[in-house]
């Protein structure tokens, strides 16, 4: 009988900095792109369907293109206990779009979030990577209007 | 290498080390259900069908996987296991549709032998979106029925590790979780050829030999 | 017990900026008490003998963890810093790696040396990427002050998703794959990172090591109870006057914590641990914050007597079935039968038979489920069920009225 094989037998390490790769260029174009996939998985040697496997797993990462900013208000208990709903109500009002949704012009994409470590500052988003905390009505126009 | 004691239902079992729960208990004549679990194929531990009590651990754990240990005693089919394993296939049934009653794969489907064995009766769990995807018959050698799919993995190991092709991934999470290829595309004869060798591998009706010519658009 | 500052001790006092603040603290002693005086056996015995718990939430012994790591005959060990702080209501992590990354550095340092690793990673979570600068330059400054010789530390950062905080699924992310929960065994310390030796601790456990080697495993088992030793931060949110941080002596109250500290009233419950923490109903207040009784990773969210149970457990659902990874059955369906039940009970549609499938479930999940996730996600819902039945049974009759007013039972 043969000594059990593992999950990980089949792993090579060239494969360290996909999600590095993957971030790059989410981070450079918006969005990770099928020619980006194609090409990673070509460059990697693995199969179209798994860069796309892993692209779709993580929710940092979107295959459509996202906006120039990319609002993340956290829904997750802490926050919505201090009135997240009313804070993504304002957000859907300033900017016009639903959660899930991108501005036509491109430059806001609108999303929720699970808990992002920011429950002492409830209720909480992200915006790109800065964070912003105890947030108001008042307070969201003020921080849309300085995205420029 | 060395040798392993130890007792599965109340039956000694002598194995080399580094056999798994499921091997040995098949060297004293015990029989464990599985789903994901192929001797072809490097284990993924993924259905959960397979569980088994050891003595001593504060969970079940999964017999095609776990090597075992000398001294382990192991029970499969404790209630503990028994109810474990009724529930997951339960809920296996309850997240998929499909052709189940009038397909004429279902007599080939290992879900419905096992909850036909555990006596399930009438479903004590629901699912808001059970899966539903349309059949996939742009292959004259694979029919995909993605509803029947309950995500066993063992078409991707199978098209990997031994077809050495790599046709399949798995996307998105959570139940959304699915076999994909490509970008969530069709199968096409472009990406996939004729060896059908997942379709051998698949424990359900979700990969098939298209029988019906009309079929294949 | 009262507050203590350990962890926290340089919190406030040192500039995260600059390395030579740190160094007035007696900053790096521990570290050059450890190459000078001290083998690596001998730092895994210290810790072993300080009887420290992981932070993170699972609460295993740390030394016994590096003695497992430290015996293997490897070319090749890793050590992994986990800083994927993704558990709802928990920002300890976080508070440490923005006020005081050294005493960090100076752990890994210390745990590296102890298990024989030269190689570690951190892996920090997409969400905390702002701390990245802070993190890289604090390195950046201890390696030109000749402090991290022989010491390749990486920055991993994560992608999104809290599952890469479980132990396993976090070395699968880091191989450049879905971040998905292995079995085990081969447990990380003997086959983890690419199949080697792997030890793998939170912010806040490494954070500890530089304190118990300055001072010694005898100092630090003097604090606390007899099976948890030292003082656990703790991030406090929900209903409090006083949201934060805070470091108590463990075996502390609960009462201290949230009342006295955080000034809590009218309160109704508390959850701790995060999202697969255990609730504490106001009757257990003075429940003492250990390993013997609750803690996980310290997270703490206090719900007033405004607040609803089945609300509190469905967006608690919905949260695990967003984040489940999709691999095993009982988590992937499990969670997403929970949230059929749980949103129709919060939305005034339960049935008489829900409580039963919800324990049928529970029991199934915990039992079977690869990870950690999947095996604790019931915990709240049957802890609710243990303390506020009366409120998923005041649900039920309320739907069924409502249906049969309708006409339908």
């Amino acid at each position: 009988m043969n000594t059990i094989q593992t999950q990980d037998s089949l792993t090579g390490r060239e494969r360290e900095n996909l999600l590095r790769k993957l971030k790059q260029a989410q981070h450079d174009f918006g969005y990770v792109s099928k020619d980006m996939m194609t090409e990673t998985a070509q460059s990697l040697g693995l199969s179209i369907g798994e860069v796309y496997g892993i692209t779709t797993f993580y929710s940092f990462l979107s295959v459509r293109p996202l906006g120039k900013f990319v609002i993340r208000i956290c829904k997750s208990i802490p926050c919505y206990m201090q009135n997240a709903e009313m804070i993504i109500a304002c957000v859907a009002d300033e900017i016009g779009i639903k959660p899930g949704e991108t501005t036509g012009d491109g430059k806001f994409s609108f999303e929720l979030t699970n808990c992002i470590g920011a429950c002492d500052i409830a209720p909480a988003m992200l915006i790109n990577h800065q964070v912003y905390g105890q947030l108001t009505p008042g307070k969201i126009a003020e921080i849309l209007r300085g995205c420029e | 290498m060395g040798k392993i004691t130890a007792t599965i239902n109340g039956t000694e079992a002598h194995v080399d080390e580094g056999t798994t729960i499921l091997e040995a208990a098949r060297t004293v004549g015990i029989e464990i259900p599985t789903l994901c679990h192929s001797p072809d194929l490097i284990p993924t531990g993924n259905c959960r069908v397979c569980v088994v009590e050891v003595e001593g651990t504060r969970t079940l754990v999964g017999s095609c996987h776990t090597p075992i240990a000398n001294g382990m005693v192991i029970h499969t089919r404790s209630p503990r296991v028994l109810t474990a394993r009724k529930a997951t296939v339960e809920l296996l049934m309850a997240g998929h549709t499909g052709e189940c009653v009038t397909d004429e794969h279902t007599s080939e489907c290992d879900l419905r032998k096992l909850a036909d064995e555990l006596e399930g009766g009438a479903p004590r769990f629901l699912m808001r979106k059970p899966r539903w995807y349309p059949i996939e018959a742009f292959n004259p050698y694979v029919r995909r029925d993605m509803s029947q799919c309950v995500l066993c993995r063992k078409c991707i190991s199978a098209c990997r590790e031994i077809a050495k092709k790599n046709v399949y991934g798995i996307a998105y999470r959570g139940f959304a979780a699915k076999v994909i290829v490509d970008f969530d595309d069709p199968l096409t004869t472009e990406i996939c050829r004729d060896c059908g060798i997942c379709i051998d591998y698949c424990p359900t009706g979700a990969l098939s030999k298209p029988t019906k010519k009309s079929e294949v658009k | 017990m009262p507050e203590k500052r350990i962890l926290l001790k340089n919190c406030g006092r040192i500039d995260p900026k600059n390395i030579d603040t740190y160094l007035a603290q007696d900053g790096f002693k521990a570290w050059q008490k450890t190459q000078k005086e001290m083998t690596p056996d001998a730092v895994v015995a210290e810790i072993k003998a300080s009887e420290l718990r992981g932070r993170g939430g699972a609460g295993f012994p740390c030394g016994l963890k590096w003695e497992l790591a430290a015996r293997e005959e490897s070319d090749e060990k890793f050590l992994i810093c986990n800083a994927d702080e993704g558990e709802v209501g928990a920002f300890k992590d976080r508070y440490l790696l923005q006020n005081d990354p050294f005493t960090l550095i100076e752990g890994i340092a210390i745990a590296a040396y102890a298990i024989g690793a030269g190689k570690c990673c951190i892996y920090l979570r997409a969400e905390y990427h702002y701390l990245l600068d802070g993190l890289k330059n604090a390195i950046a400054q201890a390696r030109e002050k000749g402090l991290l010789d022989g010491l390749d530390i990486d920055i991993h950062e994560g992608a999104g998703a809290y599952i890469c905080g479980e132990e396993s699924a976090l070395m699968d992310s880091i191989e450049g794959k879905r971040g998905e929960a292995r079995y085990r065994p081969p447990f990380p310390p003997s086959k983890g990172l690419w199949g080697k030796p792997t030890i793998i601790n939170n912010v806040e456990t490494l954070s500890t090591i530089p304190h118990i080697v300055l001072n010694g495993a005898q100092w630090f088992h003097e604090i606390g109870t007899e099976k948890s030793t030292g003082t656990k931060l703790f991030s406090v949110s929900g209903d409090v006057a006083k949201p934060g941080v805070y470091e108590l002596v463990l075996g502390s109250s609960l009462k201290e914590l949230v009342v006295d500290i955080c000034g809590a009233d009218n309160i109704k419950m508390v959850q701790i641990g995060g999202a697969t923490g255990g609730i504490v109903p106001y009757s257990m207040i003075s429940t003492p914050l250990a390993y013997e009784t609750v803690l996980g990773s310290g997270a703490v969210t206090v719900f007033n007597e405004s607040r609803q149970v089945i609300d509190f457990v469905y967006r608690t659902m919905d949260f695990l079935a967003a984040e489940s990874c999709g691999k095993c059955t009982p988590c992937r369906e499990g969670t997403e039968a929970m949230i059929e039940i749980l949103g129709r009970l919060a939305t005034g549609d339960g049935r008489q038979e829900d409580i039963q499938a919800l324990e049928d479930l529970s029991g199934t999940m915990m039992l079977s489920s690869l990870c950690g996730l999947g095996q604790a996600a019931s915990i709240p819902v049957l802890d609710t069920l243990k303390y506020f039945r009366n409120e998923y049974e005041t649900r039920i009759q309320q739907s069924l009225f409502l249906r049969s007013l309708r006409g339908r039972i």
